[in-house]
């Protein structure tokens, strides 16, 4: 017994470092979202082996989109695809990735797929208009999930408003998609104005109206210039929707 | 116990001066220094990451990646150096016992390796806080927040590389105690890192439930034996603050870590001790 | 207890290849070194001699038998502590100086902090090494190498000293200056176990010896005894005439006795080497 004594001891130290490993994997693991992802298998080559191995995701990462240029050129959907779902995965912190892989899947690869059909001339118009929806929708898809792991959401949701608007023709989504942008610490001037006109174009006059009005007076009222064609825009929906003279914004000291 | 410790220490310092009279040692500290460097010119490559993060990155990137290359290929050579000159036999045949010895190796390797990662990463800070330096002045210009990094985070990861390494050269070491040749250890011992590093598969498996009793005793081994190198890389989170590391992880990362340190040690000690030289 | 090493039915096997085929290297040796002695094991290359020794020092494990050294079991610390050991053919770190390298043997054999300094100057005059001791060891010659060897073996003053292949590759002068140690080790009362095949050095050296053939011991005695022959004589004349000649035989007949050969005494090479480099040092 004496003899195996030494063993029976590894073999608990083992036992001890592998509970204490389980622990503190549950503990850490949220920390590092990087690895494990599934969009990793089509492409798992040596050089993303090595960047899911350590560090240099980064690095890999950049090379692995810099390689998607090469597809994108070819017009190869395929292998487009998975170098910037690669480099997406390898770093989902970079909004970068996300953002072009969107938009290039939502632009670009409808065209593509016209293309290796045979041509405009020769896909029928209700394909074309099936092929740019069921890509935009993709691209919207690939949009949103970046918005779960990226930092900067709000160039991502200016990114699947205009896919929403410009390829799904879904004017709802698109206002949804730049009302949050708008709500965003870094919103872009615009984004409130593309919400609101495309609710309202949408036919939810009245709501458009309301939100718009309500950001102007929380939002772009206090600002230097006052935000004038917003206002000038707001003035217009007041007119449309016959809004009574007590209820509109009260006029401005610097409105012409 | 004191006399022990000394003999232990002694072997560790004379395996310290040989690893760092090395050029293998000089070649990868300087390319990994060169890399770190490098990121700031390299920056031109990164694609919106941010670049304290490529910066960081491209630098950790390489005390990773050469810091295994030196934890495998400098453990296994320091320990056959001495087995195949017949150094061992001078010294085993000394009142130094097996464990001594090896525990030795052990020290003076994780030395170096200290070294390794602790030039490094001030390397990788004063580049990453000149960045910073920049980064900062841009943005209050712009009217942005300007990107950051820790420096509490970097010597947490400093300290977490330094004992992911150690953990390395106790494995290899428990590999040269049982294997006959250079290079059958530098091949073992590498395929045990990438096993190490890709262990995350089988735990994430395993804590999952499975209806298959062999599935889950094969995952319970595997997930036993190996140690999970992945949970110290966390640079992102503890240097550039990208997600939050929950209160106390990394102290149960570090005891983790310690404890497959002392088992791997055991083990190769025990088999070094019946090893005949 | 007399015997420095007590071999007692030794036996080694080795295991070689994937099957596992048994090497026998040792084959039931029993031996009893004398204290204080220099005790030749001699043996031609693969007989088991330094497999012996190092099953003696615990370098290796022993599949049947028991061995002690001073009383002690074999392989423990305590018995080691009281023995030095020179391998064949010693490689030590380059970088390391001489000085360094006894110092660091001193401090793993456990000599006391107080006595360091002493200790390893002491150990490197007997090997004549003080002056090249500052020297890193990549620099020194094969015989500098043996003789800072035998420094590192001595430096914590054993009472047991093993050497194996003391003076492979080295010239006579080297070769020579390691038997004045090994005799220096006698004189203070120490017990040498040598292991060669250079066989002239020793039995030049050597009280006893040991010979060994495929594992097995066939000849065991002291150095005198096994190779005097007691029934043949050799005398030295001097401006010996042929007439002087046939005088002595017919004399020596007269008595029974019979001349068998006549030849002109000479000298060894090694004797006429070491007489034309005299006084050259080996560095």
């Amino acid at each position: 017994m004496r003899r195996f004594a030494p063993w029976l001891l590894v073999g608990v130290l083992i036992l001890i470092a592998g509970a204490l490993a389980e622990s503190s994997w549950r503990r850490v693991r949220p920390s590092i979202p990087e690895i494990g992802r599934k969009e990793l298998e089509p492409t798992l080559g040596q050089g993303v082996l090595l960047g899911v191995l350590g560090g240099l995701r980064t690095v890999v990462a950049d090379f692995a989109w810099i390689r998607s240029y090469v597809f994108w050129e070819r017009r190869d959907r395929p292998g487009c695809e998975a170098f910037m779902r690669t480099a997406c995965t390898l770093d989902p912190h970079a909004r970068y990735f996300w953002e072009n892989a969107g938009l290039r899947i939502g632009l670009d690869m409808a065209h593509w797929e016209i293309r290796r059909r045979g041509g405009y001339a020769k896909v029928p118009t209700e394909t074309q208009e099936r092929l740019f929806r069921q890509y935009g929708r993709r691209g919207v898809d690939v949009l949103e999930e970046g918005m779960a792991h990226a930092r900067h959401r709000t160039a991502l949701l200016l990114a699947a408003g205009f896919l929403a608007e410009g390829k799904l023709k879904d004017f709802t989504l698109a206002a949804n998609y730049y009302r949050q942008a708008a709500d965003a610490a870094d919103a872009p001037w615009y984004a409130a104005r593309f919400c609101a006109d495309f609710d309202w174009n949408a036919g939810r006059k009245l709501e458009a109206y309301r939100w718009y009005r309500d950001y102007w007076l929380t939002r772009m009222r206090p600002r230097m210039d006052g935000s004038p064609d917003d206002l000038a825009r707001l003035r217009e929906m007041e007119k449309e929707l016959k809004i009574s003279l007590l209820e509109r914004i009260p006029r401005q000291s610097w409105e012409r | 116990m004191k006399d022990s410790l000394r003999r232990t220490l002694w072997i560790s310092r004379v395996t310290f001066l040989e690893a760092v009279r090395q050029r293998f040692f000089a070649f990868l500290l300087v390319l990994s220094a060169a890399m770190v460097l490098s990121s700031v010119s390299l920056r031109v490559f990164d694609f919106g990451h941010g670049e304290l993060k490529f910066i960081a990155d491209f630098g950790f990137g390489g005390m990773f990646f050469f810091g295994s290359v030196l934890a495998v290929v400098m453990t296994a050579q320091l320990f056959f150096s001495e087995i195949d000159n017949k150094t061992a036999l001078t010294l085993l045949a000394k009142p130094l016992s097996r464990p001594e010895f090896l525990l030795g190796k052990f020290f003076g390797a994780w030395a170096v390796l200290g070294v390794f990662v602790l030039v490094l990463a001030s390397l990788q800070g004063v580049v990453l806080w000149a960045r910073e330096q920049e980064l900062i002045a841009a943005a209050e210009q712009a009217g942005r927040i300007p990107t950051t990094f820790s420096i509490v985070g970097l010597c947490q990861l400093v300290l977490l590389q330094w004992l992911r390494l150690g953990v390395v050269i106790a494995i290899v070491l428990a590999i040269s105690a049982l294997a006959r040749t250079f290079l059958f250890t530098v091949v073992v011992g590498s395929l045990a890192v990438v096993a190490g590093q890709l262990q995350w598969i089988a735990q994430d498996a395993f804590l999952r439930p499975t209806d298959s009793p062999a599935y889950a005793a094969f995952l319970w081994i595997s997930t036993r034996l190996i140690p999970n190198l992945q949970q110290f890389n966390l640079a992102d989170a503890l240097v550039l603050g990208s997600s939050a590391v929950e209160e106390g992880a990394l102290i149960a990362v570090c005891l983790s870590g310690l404890a497959y340190l002392a088992a791997y040690l055991t083990l190769g000690s025990l088999i070094f001790r019946q090893r005949e030289i | 207890m007399n015997s420095a090493i007590s071999v007692r039915h030794l036996t080694k096997d080795f295991r070689i290849g994937i099957r596992g085929l048994k090497l026998r290297a040792v084959d039931d040796l029993s031996l009893e070194i004398p204290r204080g002695q220099v005790y030749g094991l001699l043996g031609p290359n693969g007989c088991g001699k330094s497999t012996t020794l190092k099953v003696v020092l615990g370098l290796v494990s022993a599949t049947a038998g028991e061995i002690s050294i001073l009383g002690e079991p074999s392989a423990t610390s305590a018995a080691r502590r009281r023995t030095g050991f020179l391998p064949e053919a010693p490689y030590f770190h380059k970088f390391l100086t001489g000085r360094e390298l006894v110092r660091y043997c001193a401090q793993l054999s456990g000599v006391a902090a107080s006595d360091l300094d002493a200790a390893v100057e002491d150990a490197l005059g007997l090997a004549a090494m003080k002056e090249a001791a500052g020297r890193p060891i990549g620099t020194y010659s094969k015989g500098m190498l043996q003789r800072i060897g035998f420094a590192q073996a001595v430096v914590h003053d054993p009472e047991l000293i093993i050497l194996d292949e003391p003076t492979a590759g080295v010239d006579p002068v080297g070769s020579a200056s390691i038997g004045r140690m090994i005799h220096a080790m006698r004189d203070k009362g120490k017990t040498v176990v040598l292991c060669s095949h250079l066989l002239g050095q020793v039995e030049q050296v050597c009280d006893r010896v040991a010979i060994m053939d495929r594992g097995k011991l066939v000849l065991e005695g002291a150095v005198e005894d096994v190779l005097s022959r007691r029934d043949r004589h050799v005398m030295t004349i001097e401006a010996m005439t042929p007439a002087a000649r046939s005088a002595a035989e017919a004399a020596l007949e007269a008595h029974g006795a019979k001349i068998t050969s006549v030849t002109h005494p000479r000298r060894s090479l090694e004797d006429l080497f070491r007489e034309l480099v005299t006084g050259s040092r080996d560095a």
